[in-house]
């Protein structure tokens, strides 16, 4: 499996175990957030927490919020916010 | 997860950057997530060392059934300072947050360099604002509960509306993500742990920071008031009554200016923080140079 398949996979695996949140449908790369998930603003906050214990490492997701909002963009496809983790995590292995 | 016990509750809270200290405190039924989502955490954290956390009743802090004043939340902030050792810092409130900023300013001075207020409302100013409880932003909220069939009163009833909102079918929070977007739904979901507290009725009492209280406090403050905002004659209270306050107006927004128009108020807290917590523009040390 690539480094792509596994943190989409990983991804994957926090939404479904969400706490407080049931979902059982089909996630893929185009599901949205807030749209398809139900999430809320404060769970987004949540999942950046979750991730960065999972991944070990210290992930900006205020990054990754903000450039939502710059864009005009009201939702965030899960491919996405995995694109943005890959390529946060290939930043920090090279150590920028 | 990043939660701290400050006594008589646990509050969530999130920290990033490097610099002097800069604290965000959200609005009433809001949480530190609308920090995030406006870019101003971003915007910030390159200069600052930038804190929010969710007020208690709020987003993921834990919500006790009573101690809503801007007073007892005062104390909150204080204990959170303490736990996770923060300095003296230029503290930015929405609504009433720049009141829990304030009242931290009256009663721990040493706390505070600065206050940047967002369209705040203060209960201890509510004689200035005898319209208040017809406040657009109230009669735009019971439009949208109206077209899904629920009922608000006219004049601003949190009580009522938490009800209202607890009652809610799936069916009609659907049609109101419909009409407003995901943001509502966002909002909408944390409402039902307020609606267990007294915290609709105690946020609403002054709790001490009256306009003579306000009169005294020293500190630097920046009043950005929105352009269609509610609550003109407090901001105008402000300005002539405050020893330091001056104000500025934020273009196109009516309360919500951090969702309304995130890009001016983001430029107008980077400006005022220029004045209220200056950074060294020092150019960075040369690189070495390889040959």
């Amino acid at each position: 499996m690539n480094q792509t398949d596994t943190v989409f996979t990983e991804l994957v695996e926090l939404l479904r175990n969400f706490p407080g949140r049931e979902y059982s449908g089909d996630i893929n790369p185009d599901t949205l957030f807030f749209g398809d998930l139900g999430f809320a603003s404060i769970d987004a906050v949540l999942l950046g927490e979750m991730i960065q214990e999972r991944f070990n490492c210290e992930f900006p997701f205020h990054e990754a919020l903000a450039a939502l909002a710059k864009a005009g963009a009201s939702d965030l496809p899960v491919g996405q916010l995995a694109d943005f983790l890959r390529a946060h995590l290939q930043d920090a292995s090279a150590g920028r | 997860m990043p939660r701290i016990d400050v006594g008589p509750t646990t509050l969530h809270y999130q920290q990033t950057g490097a610099g002097p200290d800069i604290v965000l405190l959200h609005g009433f039924t809001s949480n530190l997530a609308m920090w995030m989502f406006s870019g101003i955490v971003s915007a910030l954290a390159d200069r600052y060392r930038v804190t929010c956390y969710d007020l208690r009743g709020h987003g993921l802090s834990e919500a006790p059934r009573d101690g809503y004043t801007s007073d007892q939340m005062a104390h909150d902030y204080l204990a959170l300072r303490e736990k996770i050792g923060l300095g003296p810092a230029v503290m930015i409130g929405h609504s009433f947050g720049g009141v829990v900023a304030m009242h931290t300013a009256l009663i721990e001075p040493d706390a505070v360099t600065g206050v940047i207020l967002s369209d705040s409302y203060f209960p201890g100013l509510a004689h200035l604002e005898p319209n208040l409880e017809h406040a657009e932003v109230w009669q735009d909220l019971r439009g949208t509960l109206h077209k899904v069939g629920t009922t608000l009163p006219s004049t601003i009833d949190f009580d009522a509306l938490f009800t209202v909102i607890k009652n809610l079918t799936p069916e009609q929070s659907q049609a109101i993500e419909d009409d407003l977007g995901p943001a509502a739904t966002r909002w909408l979901s944390q409402i039902p742990q307020l609606g267990e507290t007294t915290a609709a009725r105690e946020t609403f009492e002054a709790a001490g920071l009256t306009a003579d209280a306000l009169r005294r406090i020293k500190h630097p403050v920046v009043a950005l008031y929105d352009e269609h905002t509610p609550f003109r004659a407090t901001c105008d209270f402000l300005v002539e009554n405050l020893p330091n306050a001056v104000e500025d107006v934020v273009p196109e927004a009516k309360h919500l200016a951090l969702l309304e128009n995130p890009t001016a108020f983001v430029e107008l807290v980077e400006r005022y923080l220029k004045r209220l917590a200056p950074v060294s523009s020092e150019p960075p040390p040369a690189q070495p140079t390889h040959t």
